[in-house]
C-alpha cells in the first residue's frame, strides 16, 4: 500500500519536474511535495502506521525516493535559476535585434587602405608630406623649369610666386631624398589640388598615391614587374596590361599603364573611348636632374616612380558618373561603402 | 594634332601596314592616338547631287522644293538655303546618311507639308569647316552620284594624336612620319626644294636686323614678288581643312600647310606695308599696344619680342602678326617670315596676352633652329606655284649665334643598367639613324650621336635611351619576377590616422571627405585665412583654417534631403597663417595641421520597440569623445574644461587641454552660426589635433596587475540645491572618501517637485577595494559613513532615506 503510494508520487515527481520551467512552478513543486505539509512528509507520517517488519524497508525506499527527489529538486531549481527567464515564456524570435551603431570609412579611404596594403607588402614605407607646398619641392626640383610648357600639364593653384596647392603628391619624393640616403622605397599617398573647374569629370582636388624606389641596379623591368604585381593584387589577376611611352617633367623614360578595361573585357566601350584599355597609372625611370636636385650620384643610383589617382579608381570601379558626388558627403552615398 | 594619314604617306611608305597597326604602334611608341575619324565611314551615303529644278515650297517663304538628280534617280528635297539654285552641283545626303555635324539620320521626313526624301549640305554639317552660310556649292564639274568622299577626297583617316610637350618635333607631319619610318623600318622621303628664282637678289628687296639675338637667335625669309592673292585650289583647301583650320587664301593657307608639314610657323608679310622694307626684331622697354590681325587691340608688356619695320611694329613675334601688315586681296610683294624664337619669351608673352596659336604652341616648345630657311624655301615654291608670283633670289638668314647642336654619348651597358634588358648595339644605331641622329663615334661599348636640332628635348645619355626604349617597344622590356627588400625599419606615417579613423567608424561615425577650398568669410570665422591667387570663384579662394565649418555645410546638405541624424568625422588638413597680415614667404609663416572633426547632429537612436528614440546633446559629444581618446591611452594625460560662452563658433564649450596647450575644443554650435549655415537643428561638434594627440599617444602604458581581493559596493543619493554642480560634489567625495574608495559613479540625477524648490537628486555608487588585502565590511561602513557627514555638511545636503 505505502510501498505503491511512494512508487505513484515518485513516478508523478518525474513527470512533472521536466515541466517547472519558472520559477513560480518551481516554488509550486516544492510547496507540493517537500514542503512540511508536503506529500513526502504525509508519506513519512504514514511510515509510523505501517506494520513493524515492514518499516526497515519501507524506510529505508522512502529515504531513498526522498534524496532523489531533493536532488533533482536542486538540480532543476538552479536551472530555472541560472537561465532566468528564459524558460518564463516563449519570445518572439522574429523581432528586430538590439543594435550598436557603426560609421564606416569614406570609400576614397577604403581604396586607398587597399593600395597602401599591396605596396606595404611589397616592402614600402608610408610618408606624408604637406598641402601648401612651395614651388621649389612641387616643380622646380622635379625638373620643371620656370617658363616651361611642362608646367600647364598641370593647372595650378598659387598662394604667391613661391607657394601654391601641390599639384600632386611626388613633391614628396624629393623630401624624403633630401632625408635619407638610398635605399628608398614609399609610397606617398595624399591630396592634390587642380585648379580646374569643377564638374562631373573634373574636381578642384582629388587624391594620389606615388611611389618611388632607389637603389644601386633598379631598373625599368623592375618597375614594370612591380606595377604589374601591384595591378593583379587590386583589379585581378586576369587582366592584360600595356605600359606605353609618355611623358613627365621628373622621370625619364617614362610611361602610361592601360590594363584591360574591367568593363568591357577590352572589348571597346563608353568608359574606355572604345579603346579596351583603361589607363590606370604614370611611371618612369627617376630623371638623373631630379638625382641632382637632391644631391644623389646618378651614375651610382638609379630609382623608378609612379604615381596614380585614386578617385579615377572609384569612378570605374563603382560606376560612379560624377566625381563631385565624392565630396557631397551626402549620409546615403556614405552609407553605401 | 590633327594627322592626315594621306599626308603621311607623302613621306613615309606606309603600303600593306594596317591602318590600325599604325595607330597601335603609334600609340605604342609615345604618340598616342585619340581619336581616329574615317572618313569613308562618315560620308557613305553622301553623293555628288545635281539641282536639277527649284520652286518655292507653297506653304513656306523660306524654304523651297528641289529635284535632286544623283545620277540613278531623281528625288524631291525639301531645302531651307537662301543660296539653292537650279543647275547647282551640291553635295546630297540621301536616306539613310548621318550627319556629322549633329550625328542624326536623314530620313524619308515631311517638311510643312512637303515630302524630302534627303538633305542638302553645308560645309558646317560635312565638318569639313565652320562656314554655315548656306550650302556648298560644287564643283560644276563632278558627276552626279559620285561619293563625296572621292569628290572632296575626303577618304582619308584622320587621326588626333597627343603630343607631349617635350615633342615638339612631333608637332607636324613631318615629325610624326619620321617616328613612323623608325618603327616600321621604312625610309623616309622629305620633298626636295626645287626652287624657280627670279633674277633679282633678295637683298634688293628687303633687308632683316636682329636687336636682340638672345629672344631671336635666327631669322630666314624669302621674298615672293607679283603675287596674285585669290582662292586655294581645292587640294590645298581640303588640306588645310583636314587639320582643322579654316582656308583663307593661297598665301596664308601655304603658311600653314608648311607649319602642319615641317613644325616651322610661318608669317607672310605684305612687302609693301613694311616701311623701309626692312625687318627689324627687338623687345619693348615699356608697355605699349598693338592691334594684331584678328583687329583686337593688345596690350603687351615690356619685355615682348616685336616684329617691327622701320617705323612700327608689324607683328608679335612668334604669337599673331599684326592688321598693319597682313596679306590682302591687294597684296603684290610678300616676305615670308621664318624664324628661331627664345622659347621662353614666346611663352611669356603668350601668356601675358592670353593667346595660344598654333605658331606659339610651336615657338615655346622649341621649333627646329635648323630648319629655317627649308620651311621658307618650301613656302616660296608652293607660294609662287599657287599664285604665279616671282621667288626673289636668295634667302635672308640673320642667325648671329648658331644653336649648338649637343653630342651624346650612350653606353650599351647604361642601356641596359636602366632599362634592365640587354639592347643589341646594332639595333641601338639602326633607330639613332631612322630617327634623324648623326653617328660620330663608335666602339664596343658605346656610341656618340650628334642630336638633330629638330629634336631639343634631346640632351642627355638618358634621352637617347628614351628614344631607344619606345622606339624598340615598352613591350620588349622584361617584367621580372621577383624582387629582394632590404630588412631596414619600414614606417607608416599614416598608421596613427588609421587607427583614428578605425576608432572613430567603431563608435559609429561615416567619414566625410571636404573640399578645403571655400570662401573668405567662412575661412575667417576659424581663423587667419590664406587666400589663392588664382581661384576659380569667390566660393572657392581661401584655405580653410578649421574642419567646423565643411562639416557644417555637409549637415546642411544632408538637412536638406531629408538626412538628420548625423555622425559623421572628417580628417583632414587646415591652414593659418601666423596672423591676419603675416606675407607667407616661408613655411615658418604659416601652419598646415592635420585634425579630426566629429559631428552629431539628431537622433542618437531612433524609437524602437524595445526603448525610446534619444537625441545627441552635449552629453552623447563629451561621452564619444572620451571613449573616443580612451582608446589612445589618454586619460590621465588630458584636462577638461568646460565654459558657457566666449566662443565664436560654440555656447557649450568642452576643451581638452595637455601642459597648458589646447588639444581639440567643441560644444554645441551656437545660434549665429546655426544661422550663417543655414541649419534648422542643434549641430554639436568637436574638433581635435591629430598632430599633438600622436605625440601624446605614443607614450606607452604600463601593464597593471589584475586586482587579486574582491571590491565592495556602496552607494548613495543626496538632495542637493541645483546650482550644485556634479564635478564639484565628485571632487569633494573622491578627495574625502578615504584611501579605499577607487572609483565614483554618478547614476541618477532628477528634478522634481517632491524634493523642494531648486533642489535636486544625485546619487553615486562608490568603489572600495584596496591591491593588497581583502577589505573588512566595517572599515568600508566606517569612511561611509563618514562621508556621507561630510558631504551633508560640505554641501548642506540631505541623505535620501533607504
Ligand atoms: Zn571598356
Amino acid at each position: 500500500m505505502l510501498d505503491e503510494k511512494i512508487e505513484t508520487i515518485h513516478s508523478e515527481f518525474l513527470k512533472e519536474i521536466p515541466e517547472a520551467d519558472n520559477s513560480k512552478k518551481i516554488e509550486e513543486i516544492r510547496i507540493k511535495y517537500l514542503s512540511r505539509n508536503g506529500l513526502l512528509s504525509s508519506l513519512f507520517e504514514e511510515l509510523k502506521n505501517a506494520p513493524k517488519e515492514d518499516k526497515p524497508l519501507l524506510g529505508k525506499k522512502l529515504n531513498e525516493m526522498r534524496n532523489s527527489i531533493a536532488q533533482t529538486f536542486e538540480q532543476a531549481k538552479a536551472k530555472v535559476d541560472t537561465t532566468g527567464k528564459f524558460f518564463e515564456n516563449k519570445i518572439d524570435l522574429s523581432l528586430p535585434g538590439i543594435t550598436r551603431a557603426i560609421g564606416s570609412k569614406h570609400i576614397l579611404t577604403q581604396t586607398l587602405d587597399e593600395i597602401k596594403n599591396i605596396f606595404k607588402g611589397m616592402g614600402f614605407s608610408v610618408t606624408l608630406g604637406p598641402e601648401l607646398e612651395s614651388d621649389y619641392y612641387n616643380f622646380e626640383a622635379l625638373n620643371f623649369p620656370h617658363d616651361h610648357p611642362a608646367r600647364d600639364m598641370q593647372d595650378t593653384y598659387f598662394i604667391n610666386n613661391n607657394f601654391l596647392l601641390r599639384t600632386h603628391t611626388t613633391p614628396v619624393q624629393v623630401r624624403i631624398m633630401e632625408k635619407e640616403e638610398p635605399p628608398i622605397r614609399a609610397i606617398m599617398p595624399g591630396r592634390v589640388y587642380r585648379n580646374e573647374a569643377v564638374s562631373a569629370r573634373s574636381y578642384c582636388m582629388f587624391h594620389q598615391v606615388d611611389g618611388i624606389y632607389v637603389d644601386t641596379d633598379v631598373s625599368f623591368a623592375e618597375l614594370k614587374a612591380t606595377l604589374v604585381s601591384f595591378a593583379m593584387q587590386f583589379y585581378g589577376s586576369d587582366l592584360m596590361y600595356r605600359f606605353r611611352p609618355s611623358f613627365f617633367p621628373f622621370t625619364e623614360p617614362s610611361a602610361e599603364m592601360d590594363i584591360t578595361c574591367f568593363l568591357c573585357h577590352g572589348s571597346g566601350c563608353k568608359i574606355c573611348k572604345g579603346s579596351g584599355w583603361l589607363e590606370i597609372l604614370g611611371c618612369g625611370m627617376v630623371d638623373p636632374n631630379v638625382f641632382k636636385s637632391v644631391n644623389y650620384d646618378s651614375e651610382k643610383y638609379t630609382g623608378y616612380a609612379f604615381g596614380m589617382g585614386i578617385e579615377r579608381i572609384g569612378l570605374l570601379k563603382y560606376g560612379i558618373d560624377d566625381i563631385r558626388i565624392y565630396f557631397e558627403n551626402d549620409l546615403r552615398f556614405l552609407k553605401q561603402f | 594634332m590633327k594627322v592626315s594619314l594621306n599626308w603621311l604617306k607623302e613621306y613615309v611608305d606606309l603600303s600593306g601596314i594596317p591602318v590600325s597597326e599604325i595607330i597601335h604602334n603609334l600609340t605604342m611608341s609615345g604618340l598616342e592616338v585619340e581619336e581616329v575619324i574615317n572618313q569613308n565611314e562618315i560620308y557613305k551615303n553622301f553623293v555628288v547631287g545635281f539641282v536639277k529644278e527649284k520652286i518655292k515650297h507653297p506653304n513656306a517663304d523660306k524654304l523651297s522644293v528641289c529635284k535632286i538628280s544623283n545620277g540613278t534617280e531623281e528625288m524631291q528635297v525639301v531645302c531651307g538655303a537662301p543660296n539653292v539654285e537650279a543647275g547647282q552641283k551640291i553635295v546630297f545626303a540621301q536616306i539613310g546618311a548621318i550627319v556629322p555635324n549633329g550625328n542624326f539620320k536623314i530620313t524619308k521626313a515631311k517638311i510643312r507639308g512637303t515630302e524630302s526624301f534627303g538633305m542638302i549640305c553645308s560645309e558646317s554639317e560635312l565638318e569639313i569647316s565652320s562656314n554655315h552660310e548656306g550650302i556648298m556649292v560644287l564643283s560644276s564639274e563632278l558627276k552626279e552620284g559620285t561619293p563625296i568622299s572621292e569628290a572632296l577626297g575626303l577618304d582619308d583617316v584622320l587621326l588626333e594624336i597627343a603630343i607631349t610637350p617635350n615633342r615638339s618635333d612631333a608637332l607636324s607631319h613631318f615629325g610624326v612620319a619620321r617616328d613612323l619610318s623608325a618603327i616600321f623600318d621604312r625610309k623616309l622621303k622629305l620633298p626636295e626644294i626645287n626652287l624657280e628664282e627670279y633674277e633679282n637678289g633678295i637683298k634688293d628687296f628687303a633687308s632683316v636686323e636682329i636687336l636682340d639675338p638672345i629672344n631671336c637667335p635666327r631669322y630666314s625669309a624669302k621674298v615672293v614678288k607679283d603675287v596674285i592673292v585669290k582662292e586655294s585650289p581645292d587640294w590645298l583647301k581640303q588640306a588645310v581643312q583636314k587639320i582643322g583650320m579654316r582656308p583663307i587664301n593661297n598665301i596664308v593657307d601655304v603658311t600653314n600647310y608648311i607649319m602642319y608639314e615641317t613644325g616651322q610657323p610661318l608669317h607672310a608679310f605684305d612687302l609693301k606695308m613694311l616701311k623701309g622694307n626692312k625687318i627689324v626684331v627687338q623687345s619693348t622697354t615699356v608697355e605699349s599696344q598693338f592691334t594684331t590681325l584678328d583687329s583686337k587691340v593688345r596690350k603687351l608688356p615690356a619685355n615682348t619680342l616685336l616684329i617691327c619695320d622701320a617705323e612700327k611694329p608689324v607683328a608679335v613675334a612668334g604669337v599673331m602678326g599684326g592688321e598693319n601688315s597682313e596679306v590682302t586681296s591687294d597684296t603684290k610683294n610678300i616676305l615670308i617670315e621664318s624664324a628661331y624664337f627664345n622659347p621662353s619669351s614666346i611663352r611669356r608673352t603668350a601668356k601675358a596676352l592670353g593667346l595660344s596659336t598654333d605658331a606659339s604652341y610651336r615657338f615655346e616648345r622649341t621649333t627646329n633652329a635648323g630648319g629655317t630657311i627649308y620651311a621658307a624655301e618650301r613656302a616660296a615654291q608652293l607660294i609662287a606655284e599657287l599664285s604665279g608670283g616671282k621667288v626673289a633670289q636668295g634667302t635672308i638668314d640673320v642667325y648671329p649665334n648658331a644653336v649648338k647642336q649637343p653630342v651624346v654619348t650612350v653606353r650599351f651597358a647604361r642601356v641596359e643598367k636602366i632599362l634592365g634588358y640587354y639592347v643589341e648595339p646594332e639595333k641601338i644605331r639602326k633607330i639613332v639613324l631612322a630617327l634623324g641622329f648623326e653617328i660620330t663615334f663608335e666602339n664596343d661599348e658605346q656610341i656618340s650621336v650628334r642630336v638633330p636640332l629638330f629634336r631639343p628635348d634631346v640632351e642627355r645619355e638618358i634621352d637617347v635611351i628614351e628614344e631607344i626604349a619606345r622606339i624598340n617597344g615598352y613591350d620588349n622590356i622584361p617584367t621580372i619576377s621577383s624582387f629582394s627588400v632590404p630588412l631596414g625599419v619600414k614606417h607608416d606615417e599614416s598608421s596613427f590616422y588609421d587607427k583614428v579613423r578605425d576608432t572613430a567608424v567603431g563608435l559609429g561615425f561615416y567619414e566625410m571627405i571636404n573640399n578645403p577650398l571655400q570662401n573668405e568669410k567662412t575661412a575667417a570665422l576659424t581663423g587667419n585665412q590664406i587666400g589663392v591667387l588664382n581661384p576659380q570663384s569667390l566660393d572657392m579662394a581661401y584655405l580653410r583654417t578649421s574642419l567646423v565649418p565643411g562639416a557644417l555645410m555637409v549637415a546642411a546638405k544632408n538637412f536638406n534631403v531629408g538626412e538628420k541624424n548625423l555622425a559623421l568625422f572628417e580628417i583632414g588638413n587646415v591652414f593659418n597663417k601666423n596672423s591676419e597680415e603675416t606675407e607667407i614667404k616661408s613655411f615658418s609663416d604659416f601652419k598646415e595641421e592635420t585634425k579630426i572633426i566629429f559631428l552629431l547632429s539628431g537622433k542618437a537612436s531612433l524609437k524602437e520597440w524595445h526603448g525610446r528614440d534619444k537625441n545627441y546633446s552635449f552629453y552623447y559629444l563629451k561621452g564619444l569623445i572620451n571613449s573616443f581618446l580612451n582608446n589612445f591611452t589618454l586619460d590621465n594625460v588630458l584636462n577638461d574644461s568646460y565654459y558657457h560662452s566666449g566662443n565664436r563658433i560654440f555656447d557649450f564649450i568642452f576643451a581638452k587641454e595637455h601642459d597648458g596647450n589646447l588639444i581639440g575644443n567643441g560644444g554645441r554650435i551656437n545660434k549665429e552660426v546655426l544661422n550663417y549655415f543655414n541649419l534648422q537643428q542643434e549641430v554639436f561638434c568637436f574638433e581635435l589635433d591629430l598632430n599633438l594627440l600622436e605625440k601624446l599617444s605614443t607614450q606607452k602604458s604600463k601593464y597593471n596587475p589584475l586586482l587579486k581581493y574582491p571590491k565592495m559596493m556602496r552607494d548613495f543619493a543626496f538632495i542637493f540645491d541645483k546650482e550644485i554642480e556634479y564635478e564639484d560634489v565628485a571632487e569633494f567625495i573622491k578627495k574625502n572618501g578615504g584611501s579605499l574608495l577607487q572609483f565614483v559613479r554618478i547614476f541618477d540625477l532628477f528634478e522634481s517637485e517632491s524634493l523642494g524648490v531648486n533642489k535636486k537628486s544625485m546619487a553615486f555608487e562608490l568603489e572600495y577595494f584596496n591591491e593588497n588585502r581583502t577589505l573588512k565590511d566595517e572599515e568600508v561602513e566606517k569612511d561611509f559613513n563618514n562621508l556621507i557627514t561630510l558631504v551633508s555638511n560640505k554641501f548642506n545636503a540631505k541623505l535620501r532615506g533607504n
